[in-house]
């Protein structure tokens, strides 16, 4: 079973070389390799989830993997799952396959456009499995190059400013965290295990010193907020967040969900597995700050959100309001706030998942995504009555992503609330507000283009074809199962969680 | 019976099971599956009945109640723990609760079998989120905690907002829809942060735990945001009530909920949703005593109860009168809570549930008769629709607190204790306020009630085209027999037996012919004092407890206020029911000259009045206030503004300006290298100056990925001169 993170890491780089071989004229082809290659990842991610082992906190003994790769520099292949990335590596295989199937539709270029998005899916893998931090920035690094063509390529009429825009501020971050890596890797005196991030973490750096323009810092504190910066920007934290909204206005309906629903975490992943474990005490002494930029994302999202005429634009001004809670639920620093923060990941992943889908299944009927034209008319209007099928299923998504006690968001919303009420009880008085909010623009988007007389135009488009109901239904069942019994994802988490508490809990 | 989560979970999964496979296969179905859930929810009643027999008639002694939990959510690893335990709780409230819920949904479920008959598309539609509604609102009745409650109390939220809306080509219902979504999770976004507050002390948030944890002082000491925790958490948790039961200041989204279909109005928006918010404050009326706003409760009930009377005067909609009059009814409700009436309180949240869904669904047998809402175009309808007639006519006859009658039991015990509570308590006499606007709502309910069935009933029709298409109403099973039985349960005689001797005591072995008063009393907290927490498993040890019952006493809940004295209360109780006779009939009399025998016009009042005629029509100008000023001029223009500094300030300049630097700096190093570095030291390093260039042209011509390196080999550098200690 050890090479399986393997093979869940390279079958997308080897169904990738398959489409190279393929006549780029033959595009079903194309899409079914594309499509089986993702099934099969999807189905190795689910063996891994039955094979892992709920009772072990940290990484897994059975699936770790390391291989000397630069020995000069003590730079390792190396690789492992615990219950923080387990979630997100199920996730980015159901998302990933989703995605495959709802590109179908995508006519343009479609070998490149697989090619890339299987690229894409390898190096998302790479961030959840490294346990090296040169390895993770090179993933991390790698993953850029793939979302920049897709987005640069296929986006809408805006694309290439989105692409270079999301490309810059993303770099921008992570050549900060590099300074940190590189940092990390002096302090440490260049040893076996510079690179190495489990041996890294257990706070062995507050007692450090860093000299800067002749003022002595706190190496801790300091490379603290290097780290923070490159995860902020990812997830995104409010003030770091423009990015968003105009990459997910411009790209693709599938590069949308990927981006919402797996990229985002990445920044909230970094901080549990890097920047909390490895600076213990300064992530301790600097989660107020944590938590109120998780808060001030909240309502600045929704506040934003509900001002957008764009329904895509909305969705990705709300993805900013929901990572927000994901960083109130970590900056609690309980048991229910993390864990809560871990569910939320997913669970945001599924339901902002479920909106882009609809979003592009409308998209591709009307070719606007206008909720209120620029003109003052209405986008769209009567849809509940002519596109059933359609209005059901985005129901489901909407009061997911609302929060809707029994389905997925209420509860790791919930657990957040829980964790932070007693350490931020003014924070907390703020952020159930976002709840507020968060139904205000949701329901207020829906009224506008479900409610009233279907228009001629809108009487013209067809409900949801067979393949698009199919490729939801997966997610619908996500939604509602995890919003009445989460436990199978918690119960994953747990232990790995508990375990980086305990960590955290040394030094507060 | 024995009482286990699986032996008590069907009474919830009827109609859960109902919903799924409604939702999956209700097209396929006959009848697009609606006697599913019509046999779902009486599936529901036979066993809201055993519970009742249980409970009321058996064996139990009255304080015995059921808790069972079992463990949803356990996050405990190590030395982190954390578990959410969820279950069920029943007493004897809860059973009678289960009775009136199922038993009232039961029979709207058969009238809407009646009255969405012939609905094109959505007629199977409407019967799913019956069925979800029915079982979250069961749901809720069973949970034994607040954060189960939260659950049901949303998806209760959600169907009301689809039921709303169910008529969704009109805007109105779309926009009334989010109105009562959005005015309701206001309240709830309350309750959730008292959750919260509640857990952050007891470490749970179930029932027991939360009575014992008063009775031993936990929230003692403990403060939130500069006030009492107990404070805090008591206002919230009642800011819920206020949301879902339509209290001042968040009545404004139940008027416009009428938009939907009258036999969800009569479930949701009369008896059953709008209730549960009553029904919260309730369960935690220890917390409210403990946080010491009973007080405040009582003026939101008294502002309610008055203010939403006075607006259903000159509504001249039929189902907008009722939703007046149900906004009133539950202010009522919550006067009882605040002035300690806690046992008349629960006693007409069942008798209001009961008349008011049989009016909701007479309105509703009209309406469907003569296809219009408004009164001014009915009228001498009696002789066309008699059985619709006579069942409307005893329901208002209870609502307008005539003796004898369901309504008049109840009001007139929570009149009583107000009266009681605002003179003779030893308060201070301003309190004489609370009472004093109970007494002068319930003279405006008689009289809006009788205006409402003189206008609709009697008189000659107004409009002769509406009434010659009314056909004749013969009696139909499913349109009739609902409302039959709901009229005969407003008879006072079912709840109360004193005024009709000792007939009914029989019935009652326990507590005889005032078997209500004796069975529902406010939760005493010093008999969970001695409950300590003991381990939970999915078949929970403390389950089945009772102590002996406490020696009957009148209901002694009066915040704050010698309780010993009977005598007062007696006294205040005649005068009170005095009071109510003389008042009730009165409100009728007036009703009768004014729409009836016409010897004094109603613009007379109008007319001197406009002003505050105006202001009641536009219901005291909440919606106004809310949506016109607070929503659309304060929040949609604070959000696009922001959205604008968002993107066209903050984006354009402090981010994409970085470009605009850098291209600055970038042009004066060109200028450097083209006119200091080349005309000064003209050819002499010549190679280096064209690599330079090199870089800068491969800069400018926006190749970041390059520009990047050079970044990264840069700060490389850097870091490597730093000193690591």
């Amino acid at each position: 079973m050890s090479g399986l993170l393997n093979w869940i890491l390279w079958l997308p780089v080897i169904g990738m070389i398959a489409i190279l071989f393929v006549p780029k004229d033959k595009k079903d082809l194309i899409r079914t390799f594309g499509v089986v290659t993702t099934s099969i990842t999807f189905l190795l991610t689910l063996v891994l989830y039955a094979k892992f082992n709920t009772s072990i906190g940290g990484m897994q003994p059975e699936f770790l993997i390391k291989v000397p790769w630069i020995e000069q520099f003590n730079i390792f292949y190396s690789l492992g799952v615990d219950g923080i990335s387990l979630p997100m590596v199920v996730l980015t295989g159901l998302l990933f396959l989703i995605c495959t199937v709802s590109s179908w539709s995508v006519d343009k270029q479609v070998k490149s456009y697989y090619v890339l998005l299987l690229m894409l899916q390898s190096s998302v893998f790479g961030v959840f499995f490294a346990l090296d931090f040169f390895l993770f920035y090179v993933y991390w690094e790698v993953m850029l190059l793939p979302m920049f063509f897709l987005i640069g390529i296929w986006g809408g009429e805006n694309r290439e400013y989105a692409a270079i825009k999301f490309f810059l501020y993303t770099f921008f971050g992570s050549i900060i965290m590099l300074v940190g890596i590189i940092a990390l890797y002096y302090a440490t005196g260049k040893g076996v295990d510079s690179f190495n991030i489990l041996a890294l973490q257990g706070g062995h750096f507050t007692k450090e010193v860093v000299t800067l323009f002749g003022t002595e810092f706190s190496f801790e504190k300091l490379f603290f907020w290097a780290m923070f910066l490159g995860f902020a920007i990812k997830v995104p934290v409010f003030p770091f967040h423009t990015w968003l909204p105009h990459a997910h206005v411009q790209a693709p309906t599938a590069v949308s969900v990927i981006l919402a629903g797996v990229l985002l975490k990445m920044g909230t992943y970094g901080f549990l597995r890097i920047a909390f474990p490895i600076f213990p005490m300064a992530s301790v002494e600097y989660s107020t700050v944590i938590a109120v930029l998780g808060c001030i994302s909240v309502l600045y999202g929704a506040f934003c959100a509900m001002a957008q005429s764009d329904v895509k634009k909305l969705v990705a001004y709300s993805s900013v309001s929901h990572m927000g809670f994901v960083m109130m639920g970590m900056a609690a620093m309980t048991v229910q706030g993390m864990n809560g923060a871990v569910l939320q990941m997913f669970n945001h992943g599924t339901s902002t998942a479920m909106m882009f889908l609809m979003i592009g299944v409308i998209y591709e009927r009307s070719h606007h995504r206008w909720i209120v034209k620029p003109d003052g008319s209405k986008g769209y209007g009567g849809l509940y009555s002519h596109m059933p099928k359609y209005s059901i299923i985005f129901i489901i998504g909407m009061f997911a992503s609302l929060g809707l006690p029994g389905l997925s968001g209420f509860i790791s919303e919930a657990l957040i609330f829980l964790g932070i009420f007693n350490r931020f009880t003014t924070i907390t008085v703020f952020a159930v507000l976002g709840l507020l909010l968060g139904a205000a623009y949701l329901l207020w988007m829906f009224k506008r283009m479900f409610f009233g007389e279907a228009s001629a135009e809108v009487k013209s488009y067809p409900d949801m074809s067979i393949r698009e109901v199919g490729y939801m239904i997966p997610l619908c069942v996500a939604v509602i199962v995890f919003g009445i019994y989460p436990s199978p994802i918690l119960n994953v988490m747990k232990a790995s969680v508990a375990q980086l508490l305990d960590l955290l809990g040394k030094f507060s | 019976m024995e009482y286990t989560i699986t032996s008590i979970a069907p009474i919830f999964l009827f109609p859960f099971t109902a919903f799924v496979l409604n939702a999956f296969f209700g097209r396929k179905l006959p009848r697009e599956g609606d006697w599913l859930s019509v046999g779902a929810i009486f599936m529901s009643f036979v066993w809201a009945c055993r519970i009742f027999s249980d409970f009321i008639f058996g064996k139990f002694s009255t304080d015995y109640y059921v808790h069972k939990v079992f463990n949803w959510i356990d996050l405990s690893f190590g030395e982190q723990i954390f578990k959410i335990d969820l279950g069920i709780y029943i007493d004897n409230m809860t059973a009678i609760m289960l009775l009136m819920v199922t038993g009232a949904a039961t029979l709207i479920h058969l009238f809407s079998t009646w009255y969405m008959k012939g609905d094109e598309g959505g007629y199977g539609r409407f019967f799913i989120y019956l069925s979800l509604f029915t079982s979250a609102m069961l749901g809720l009745v069973l949970a034994d905690n607040l954060l189960l409650l939260f659950i049901f109390w949303e998806i209760m939220g959600f169907c009301s907002y689809s039921l709303i809306g169910y008529y969704n080509k009109k805007e109105r219902a779309g926009y009334a829809s989010i109105k009562a979504f959005m005015t309701t999770r206001v309240g709830d976004v309350f309750l959730l942060l008292g959750i919260l507050a509640i857990w952050s002390v007891v470490g749970n948030v179930n029932y027991v735990d939360i009575y014992s944890a008063i009775s031993q002082g936990l929230f003692e000491g403990k403060v939130v945001l500069g006030i009492s925790l107990a404070t805090f958490a008591a206002f919230c948790v009642f800011m819920g009530t206020i949301g879902k039961s339509a209290q001042f200041p968040l009545q404004v989204w139940l008027p416009d909920a009428m938009m939907g279909p009258t036999p969800c109005s009569a479930l949701i928006h009369a008896a059953t949703m709008v209730a549960a918010g009553v029904y919260l404050s309730l369960r935690m009326y220890p917390l409210m005593q403990l946080g010491d706003i009973t007080h405040f409760i009582a003026y939101i009930g008294a502002i309610t109860a008055f203010g939403a009377a006075t607006i259903a005067l000159v509504q001249t909609d039929l189902k907008a009168v009722l939703a007046f009059s149900t906004i009133s009814q539950l202010g009522y409700m919550v006067i009882g809570i605040g002035v300690g009436s806690y046992n008349a309180a629960f006693m007409h949240l069942i008798t209001h549930a009961v008349f008011k869904a049989c009016l909701f669904l007479s309105a509703g047998s009209v309406i469907h008769a003569v296809h219009t809402q408004e009164m001014p175009q009915m009228g001498g309808l009696r002789k066309k629709l008699p059985i619709t007639f006579m069942c409307m006519m005893l329901c208002t006859l209870a609502i307008a607190g005539i003796p004898f009658f369901s309504g008049f039991v109840s009001k007139d015990r929570i009149l009583g204790d107000a009266l009681y509570w605002g003179l003779f308590s030893g308060q201070s006499k301003v309190h004489f306020l609370v009472p004093f606007l109970g007494f002068a709502g319930a003279f405006l309910t008689a009289f809006y009630m009788f205006r409402m069935m003189f206008l609709t009933f009697f008189g000659t029709p107004r409009d002769q085209h509406v009434y010659d298409h009314c056909h004749k109403e013969t009696f139909s099973f499913n349109r009739n027999l609902p409302l039959i039985i709901l009229a005969t349960f407003t008879l006072g005689i079912f709840f109360s037996g004193s005024l009709t001797g000792q007939g009914i005591a029989k019935v009652f072995p326990k507590g005889g012919q005032e078997w209500f008063k004796i069975l529902v009393e406010a939760p005493q907290v010093k008999k969970f004092e001695s409950y300590t927490k003991e381990g939970f498993g999915f078949s929970d040890t403390r389950a089945e407890k009772s102590w002996e019952k406490a020696h009957y006493h009148h209901q002694s809940g009066y915040a704050g206020i010698n309780p010993e004295n009977e005598e007062g209360i007696h006294h205040a109780h005649v005068e009170g029911a005095i009071a109510s006779i003389i008042i009730a009939f009165s409100g009728v009399f007036l009703a009768f000259l004014l729409y009836i025998r016409r010897t004094i016009s109603p613009d007379k009042f109008v007319n001197p009045l406009r002003c505050w005629y105006e202001a009641l029509r536009r219901k005291y100008y909440f919606d106004e206030l809310y949506i016109d000023i607070f929503i659309k001029k304060v929040l949609l223009k604070f959000n696009e503004f922001l959205a604008f500094v968002d993107m066209g300030i903050y984006d354009r300049f402090a981010i994409d300006g970085w470009e605009k630097v850098n291209r600055v700096l970038f042009k004066a190093s060109k200028w450097f290298d083209d006119v200091v570095v080349d005309s000064i030291a003209v050819d002499g390093t010549g190679t280096s100056i064209n690599i330079f260039n090199l870089i800068l042209r491969i800069v400018q011509s926006g190749k970041i990925q390059l520009y990047f390196f050079i970044l990264l080999f840069v700060l490389a550098g850097y870091v490597w001169t730093l000193d690591i200690a």
